[in-house]
């Protein structure tokens, strides 16, 4: 890696200044490394943030929880209380990783973990997303790549935490100089749909504070399917989020990730849910929905069952 | 002729490694460990193109680099690169990033070529690129022809044509390739990570123009090579000639992203094959067609040793009429190498592929058509034990008829290994002294495989005492010589070395105290008449206690999701044979070892190259996707133990037929074949046929 400065930041304040025009906020770390050694990023200073205070707290509203940006996926993971309100949540982080890394990993790295895109990650290619001109995994093997984008780059969104938050209807709370805004994970991941070098909607300085995730859908679920058993990213990821009263849908919300450099929703098909019973009918007609207009390519056609299959499997578990 | 005792205390029973604490406490010093004093880090710059000519190499602003002692280019430029990956340059220094700095600085003028072919399909066409100038990619096919197969195929009753592919495999080994190495005007001593520390000392010798006799090596612990750590290597050439620069020790580790693309790898098949039987389901016409690439290495030669692309067919069956052709491909990669049981996995998975399709088509249980073909009666038998322990007639249903989206499957596969012998030019000795105790020294090492507690378990069988009582040293070439540790050689080298050295000592020892039996309770008072000068016994590989030719069948149960694709291995069940067992625990941690890797062939592990810009797409363990505890089912191993053989080696059989019994399973339940390794969930929901047609990019 290049050589950077480095300092702890005690207040965000100092943090925002101390990153300035070329540094980075480093929490846990897991992406941020990576993309130093590989000499994918070179940022002038890491800004410490593991002491900002009130980060990593997970506090239980009455309409709504907060998880501070700090939380460790494997804390999402362990809390039993979060496990009930959320299940899909909890699934989602379970199936990051492996146990080192969620010891580690913290929500906001997640979010904000760049693409794993394999010509963006090899070192001896300058693909789009590193300002070259190609979209290698276009013309070649893009077996790990998105169905949908709404620019040249087709490397997916990998969170799997942002998966299960656009189910949720969460909202990220980022701090860009010195005010709070608060998006909605489509915001949080809107220039990388339409930016080939965007990963997400963070501008350098921006901090998330925390995730804020409302109560209202006591039904969620989230599954993934990957290459193998464990510890492999999702080919593709689904969650679902509703509340169910009488045996119909209430508020319902899908998201899949890897398919797209955006947590993909349709909300025809989550206005189509609303009020309508769970059934393998209703659940295909909306998967039907929720990939329509997939843009299948020479090595990533499989996602396209794949997804179906998942999107039904997701709903009908918010049956329970 | 030597004989075996035949009644044993510790041969044949289960004997915990005589180094374990030593691994799990952190104390084994593995070659990667080793810090002789003043030791500089070493760096390889290796090449960023897949093809390009070098004009020139500026190491100059390595040099300024602070911390950096030595630069050397690998050749003088100008020269050819042929793959990504290949080596240019190194660097020594006095620390990690020193040297990632310094490989940064340098300055390689090159011209680049547009041409460059990394895709075996694309290679073999005549209009492709050329890896070598003036030189087809694909060599002459090598044509093997029995009686008469154009009239034999119309004489069967079922035939079946299948195209069966393997990937090109990586060996990833725990610990990768390197060395330590220091050159003084005494000589050089290599502290290296290899399966053959005499074949490294012979390459150091050659590469730097040195006496053997001045060169060392040692390799107390090394993590793993299966086949492809017997040479020096770029990297310890390398290690060696930095350390003469710098006037100090040089440890020069690859990385797991050089590890990926230079020093070895299984070359890949793509077998077409057609294959016929009579009504009564012997088998009577066999037609095929294989390439395969091992890189830029030519590699014609066949299985068994080296890294070639050409693998046995029909593999372990006999078939009157057959005609084999198979030739080479090279592409712009790094060479491959022997690898663990060289040729067979891809051979067992293909012929064993073909078998189970000529079974359905024959309207036969495959495990029938297997035993009305197998002409070998050992495995004869340990498939009637395996499928015995699985419950195969239980739970066999045709293919395809398993209920619900998750479907059910069994398979069945077969290896045979023609090497395991021991090596005769083995060679060790012993040192006994007064007070009993006793070391064993040989010049062979232990790649992790258990040899050090084999010599434990003989030495102590032999001499009527405990394993924990023999010391034992391997891994240095001041040791009398033993054998590099491939073709599951070792076991069987060095049984019959130590049982020669133990039974010189006791006859030594016998005629000097005059006791009539030197064992077990008087081996004490035999030793004690020995004075102040220790005995040193010599022994070499003595015939008649060791054979060669392993078989062993396999056995898989899967569940499959017809929806997501993914394949579960629910049992594995390995029933292996290897003459007279050593050590029961030993045996089974390395059939263990052997199926898990058979089932990172079968579902995971694939080197995917770029055919956009050459280089390679998953030199990590991100991508280049290996087994992991949660992907590892129950395996059951079964062992046939046959004393009367002698000893016979392991390690590679164990490895071989997991993938065909794997695939074969996965047919076996959904009822369609994925004909092409791994068996990733893409290609099993196309194999479903569930996907749909591409667009356009």
């Amino acid at each position: 890696m290049n050589t950077f400065s480095y300092a702890t930041a005690l207040s965000t304040g100092s943090a925002r200044d101390l990153v300035a025009d070329c540094g980075a906020y480093l929490a846990g770390g897991n992406d941020l490394l990576g993309r130093l050694k590989e000499y994918i990023d070179s940022p002038a200073i890491l800004v410490n943030i593991k002491s900002l205070p009130d980060l990593d707290r997970i506090e239980r509203g009455e309409k709504f929880w907060t998880i501070g940006s700090l939380v460790t996926v494997a804390r999402l993971e362990q809390d039993a209380d979060l496990q009930s309100a959320f299940p899909g949540l909890h699934d989602a982080a379970a199936e990051i990783a492996s146990p080192q890394i969620r010891n580690v990993v913290t929500v906001g790295g997640n979010l904000a973990q760049h693409s794993r895109c394999w010509y963006y990650r090899q070192r001896d290619v300058k693909c789009l997303k590193k300002d070259g001109d190609l979209c290698y995994a276009r013309q070649s093997d893009n077996r790990y790549h998105s169905l949908f984008s709404g620019n040249d780059c087709i490397s997916p969104v990998v969170s799997s935490l942002a998966t299960a938050f656009a189910a949720l209807d969460a909202t990220a709370v980022v701090m860009r100089n010195g005010e709070e805004q608060r998006w909605s994970m489509a915001q949080f991941y809107a220039d990388a749909w339409k930016m080939r070098l965007a990963h997400n909607s963070l501008q350098t300085g921006d901090l998330i504070l925390r995730v804020e995730i409302p109560v209202n859908r006591p039904r969620s679920a989230y599954l993934q399917a990957s290459d193998k058993h464990t510890f492999d990213w999702a080919l593709v990821s689904c969650a679902a989020a509703a509340d169910y009263v009488d045996g119909k849908l209430v508020r319902p919300r899908v998201a899949l990730g890897s398919i797209s450099p955006v947590p993909h929703q349709v909300d025809a098909a989550n206005q189509y849910l609303e009020g309508r019973g769970l059934d393998e009918i209703s659940a295909a007609t909306a998967a039907d929905m929720i990939l329509a207009g997939a843009h299948p390519l020479e090595h990533n056609a499989y996602k396209v069952p794949l997804a179906h299959a998942l999107i039904r499997r997701t709903l009908l578990r918010l049956k329970g | 002729m030597s004989t075996w005792p035949t009644q044993n205390k510790y041969i044949s029973q289960s004997t915990t490694r005589v180094d374990a604490a030593a691994k799990v406490s952190g104390r084994a010093r593995y070659s990667s460990d080793i810090q002789a004093d003043g030791w500089l880090y070493g760096m390889i710059l290796r090449s960023k193109w897949p093809a390009a000519k070098i004009l020139v190499v500026d190491l100059d602003p390595a040099r300024k680099i602070p911390g950096i002692k030595a630069a050397l280019v690998v050749r003088d430029a100008p020269f050819t690169i042929r793959y990504y990956g290949e080596e240019i340059a190194a660097v020594a220094g006095t620390s990690k990033q020193a040297c990632l700095d310094a490989l940064r600085a340098i300055v390689v003028k090159a011209e680049p070529k547009d041409q460059f072919v990394v895709s075996e399909d694309d290679a073999r066409q005549p209009d492709s690129a050329q890896v070598w100038e003036g030189a087809k990619n694909a060599s002459t096919p090598r044509v093997r022809e029995t009686g008469s197969v154009d009239s034999a195929f119309p004489e069967c009753a079922a035939v079946i044509e299948g195209f069966y592919t393997t990937p090109v495999q990586i060996h990833n080994p725990m610990e990768t390739h390197g060395s330590t190495v220091s050159w003084t005007d005494d000589g050089v001593t290599s502290w290296a990570s290899t399966q053959g520390i005499g074949s490294v000392r012979d390459g150091l010798a050659g590469a730097l123009k040195l006496d053997q006799s001045q060169v060392r090596v040692i390799t107390d612990y090394m993590g793993g090579g299966f086949g492809a750590k017997f040479g020096a290597g770029v990297e310890g050439v390398m290690a060696a000639r930095l350390s003469r620069e710098a006037k100090a020790p040089v440890r020069l580790m690859l990385t797991r992203f050089d590890q990926a693309l230079a020093v070895g790898n299984r070359p890949s098949s793509f077998q077409k094959i057609k294959i016929g039987a009579l009504a009564d389901g012997k088998l009577h016409a066999f037609e095929m067609e294989n390439y395969g690439t091992a890189g830029i290495g030519a590699g014609g030669d066949g299985g068994g040793g080296g890294g070639g692309a050409n693998i046995q067919a029909p593999y372990l069956y006999k078939v009157p009429n057959s005609r084999v052709k198979q030739f080479s491909v090279a592409v712009n990669a790094g060479s491959s190498r022997a690898f663990r049981a060289p040729g067979n996995p891809p051979a067992s998975f293909g012929m064993e592929s073909a078998m189970d399709d000529l079974a359905v088509k024959l309207g036969i249980d495959p495990l029938e058509l297997r035993l009305k073909n197998d002409p070998n009666k050992i495995r004869q038998h340990e498939y009637r034990l395996g499928a015995e322990q699985l419950g195969w007639k239980e739970k066999y249903r045709s293919p395809g008829s398993s209920p619900g989206v998750v479907k059910t499957g069994i398979g069945c596969a077969a290896a045979a290994w023609p090497a395991g012998g021991g090596s005769r030019d083995t060679q060790g000795e012993a040192q006994i002294s007064s007070d009993g105790s006793i070391e064993l020294r040989l010049g062979v090492q232990d790649i992790g495989t258990g040899t050090k507690t084999v010599i434990a378990i003989v030495a102590a069988e032999i001499l009527g005492l405990k394993p924990s009582q023999i010391t034992v040293r391997v891994g240095d070439t001041n040791f009398p010589a033993g054998p590099g540790s491939g073709g599951s050689t070792t076991c069987a080298s060095v049984s019959p070395t130590v049982y020669d050295i133990c039974n010189n000592a006791l006859s030594q020892l016998q005629s000097r105290s005059g006791l009539a039996d030197a064992r077990g309770d008087n081996w004490f008072a035999a030793c004690k008449t020995l004075g102040v000068s220790p005995l040193t016994v010599h022994g070499q590989w003595q015939p008649g206690l060791s054979a060669d030719h392993a078989c062993g069948v396999q056995f898989a149960e899967v569940a499959v999701d017809t929806e997501t694709g993914l394949v579960t291995v629910l049992k594995i069940v390995g029933v292996h044979d290897c003459g007279l067992i050593i050590d029961r625990l030993t045996l089974e941690s390395q059939i263990n070892g052997g199926i898990i890797m058979g089932m990172g062939y079968a579902l995971y592990e694939e080197r995917v190259l770029d055919t956009l810009s050459g280089v390679m797409l998953n030199p990590n363990f991100e991508t280049y996707k290996l087994p992991g505890i949660a992907d590892v089912p129950e395996i059951e191993v079964v062992l046939v133990n046959m004393p009367e053989r002698g000893v016979i080696g392991i390690g590679e059989p164990s490895t071989v037929p997991t993938a065909g019994a794997i695939a074969n399973a996965v047919a076996n339940a959904i009822g369609v074949r994925v004909t092409s390794l791994p068996i990733t969930p893409a290609k099993v929901l196309a194999a479903l046929g569930k996907v749909p047609p591409a667009m356009k990019s």
